[in-house]
């Protein structure tokens, strides 16, 4: 291929060759009209890839931004608690954190009629509980006379024992006028409270129980003699609960004809007995 | 600081300008010698390849850079090296070859043309006299249309579909020559003739419009010399695609 220098720069020539392209080379020492044979072409600039770049961070701004929002609006629709409010409907209320209702499911037949058709979204728990008690009048469910039973469950104790007061209160005023109802609220946790307390090494934990101190054991012809729980463990089987037998087994894994049922009543004694 | 800014501000206006682009070229011609030097590892002359390769290197570097790639001379220096390495590269891979093309001598003949002609010296030096007249009378006539070759140049056709296209215009203007007496006359391009001359799509055409222009002009009266070189593409037959 031959190419004609039709214009000469300091840092590049114009050349034209046979195909009629006009094609910018490197300048070896070119002359206008010059006929050359080989040329260095002109690489063409690759385009910044800035605004690219941008484009990149901004939509991986959006994305974390999408998941915050997400990860945020679940633990606002998360329950936190549930309200169980019983007259004869019975009705489990759910809410979040900040007290907002996030759910409402009828738990009776009852329950799911006074529920049909209600919404609860966006509604402070106190709000929907004086809604579903006028629907509960209007719809003949609680009258003068009657009975409103709230179970608090949450795994926060403090919650339950704050509202346990709040709610009673404000459902006493909101039905002052209206009719007379007892307001019962019983309090419940998803963990059962544990109370440990804390015993030496070295004393005997014998005797020791959540009941408080237990009243020594002995048996009719040891009795007057000291006794301790050591003594107790390898001597003759001194315990007659029927939850234990002689090989540690106990009578839930293998009820047999002297089982469970029949000895409840002796293990109640015994029970009794040891308090 | 500044004076980077100031660096940067020409390079911005370089882009647009291919004056300002030469006078900034001038002004880096010790950093760019540097550059190159750098590369080959000896003092490199004007004479050297390694010399024209960074010059158009710079050119590159000023066509390619932006703000973000960090400052400028740094970034011309890279491409420089760059360009200089893949340089050195290629003519490893072909020592020891002779292309008959190669210029040899001088003159800077090739080997093909001292074999094929054995023409008079003073005969080529004329032609090529010849051709620059010719090269600068067109460009005079292309400065009244506002266009220059290096304008052409970043507007000529890179696909050979593109190329054929423009080519098939051209031909069509060569067969019918009052079109380029309108095109001189109006200093106006007809297009729509010669789209729908041609079978060319206006649209390629209008893309192009500074290359078309250019090779009408070559087919008026006065430039032999030039056309004799576009032979090829005047003695085209037919594949022209839109």
């Amino acid at each position: 291929m031959k190419y004609l220098v039709m214009e000469c720069h300091p840092g590049y020539a114009v050349v034209l060759d046979e195909e009629g392209r006009f094609l910018k080379a490197a300048n070896r020492q070119y002359q206008v009209g010059q006929t050359v044979t080989e040329i260095i072409e002109m690489e063409a600039p690759q385009p910044a890839k800035n605004s690219k770049r941008w484009l990149y961070s901004l939509t991986a701004l959006a994305a974390c931004l999408m998941v915050m929002v997400t990860a945020v609006f679940q633990v606002a629709q998360a329950p936190f608690a549930s309200v169980y409010m019983s007259i004869n409907p019975e009705v489990r209320i759910d809410v979040n954190r900040r007290d907002v209702v996030v759910g409402l499911e009828g738990v009776n037949p009852d329950g799911q009629d006074l529920t049909q058709g209600y919404d609860f979204r966006q509604k402070d728990l106190d709000l929907v509980m004086d809604e579903l008690v006028d629907r509960a009048i209007d719809m003949g469910y609680l009258y003068d006379g009657g009975q409103i039973s709230l179970t608090l469950d949450a795994g926060d104790q403090e919650w339950v024992v704050t509202h346990s007061e709040t709610l009673s209160a404000h459902l006493s005023q909101h039905l002052s006028g209206k009719l007379s109802a007892t307001i019962l609220v019983n309090g419940q946790t998803a963990q059962p409270t544990q109370v440990v307390i804390p015993v030496a090494p070295e004393e005997s934990d014998y005797g020791m129980s959540d009941y408080g101190q237990a009243p020594p054991v002995t048996r009719p012809s040891e009795e007057g003699e000291d006794s301790d729980y050591e003594d107790r463990e390898e001597s003759d089987d001194l315990d007659d609960s029927p939850y234990e037998e002689e090989d540690g087994q106990t009578d839930y894994e293998e009820p047999d004809d002297s089982g469970y049922e029949e000895d409840e009543d002796d293990r109640d004694s015994d029970y009794e007995e040891d308090d | 600081m500044e004076r980077e800014h100031k660096i940067i501000q020409r390079v911005y206006e370089a882009k647009e300008d291919n004056r300002k682009a030469d006078d900034l070229i001038r002004d880096y011609i010790p950093f760019i010698r540097s550059e190159a030097s750098k590369c080959i590892g000896r003092v490199c002359t004007e004479q050297d390849d390694a010399y024209s390769i960074a010059m158009i290197a710079f050119h590159e570097a000023i066509l390619g850079y932006a703000k973000g790639r960090g400052a400028f001379l740094p970034y011309a220096a890279v491409i420089i090296r760059s360009r200089i390495i893949d340089f050195l590269r290629k003519e490893a891979r072909h020592q020891g070859d002779i292309s008959l093309y190669e210029e040899s001598g001088e003159d800077g003949q090739s080997i093909l043309d001292r074999l094929a002609d054995q023409q008079d010296h003073f005969e080529q030096t004329a032609l090529r006299d010849a051709t620059r007249q010719e090269i600068q009378e067109l460009s005079a006539v292309m400065a009244e249309f506002g266009v220059s070759f290096s304008d052409v140049a970043d507007h000529s056709p890179k696909q050979e579909r593109t190329l054929a296209a423009c080519g098939a215009a051209v031909r069509y203007a060569a067969e019918n020559q009052d079109l380029l007496e309108e095109l001189l006359r109006t200093k106006k391009l007809p297009l729509a003739r010669l789209a729908a001359g041609s079978g060319a799509e206006r649209k390629t055409l209008e893309r192009h419009r500074k290359y078309v222009l250019a090779m009408l002009l070559i087919q008026t009266n006065g430039y032999e010399i030039i056309r004799g070189h576009l032979k090829r593409v005047l003695n085209r037959k037919g594949g022209m695609a839109g």
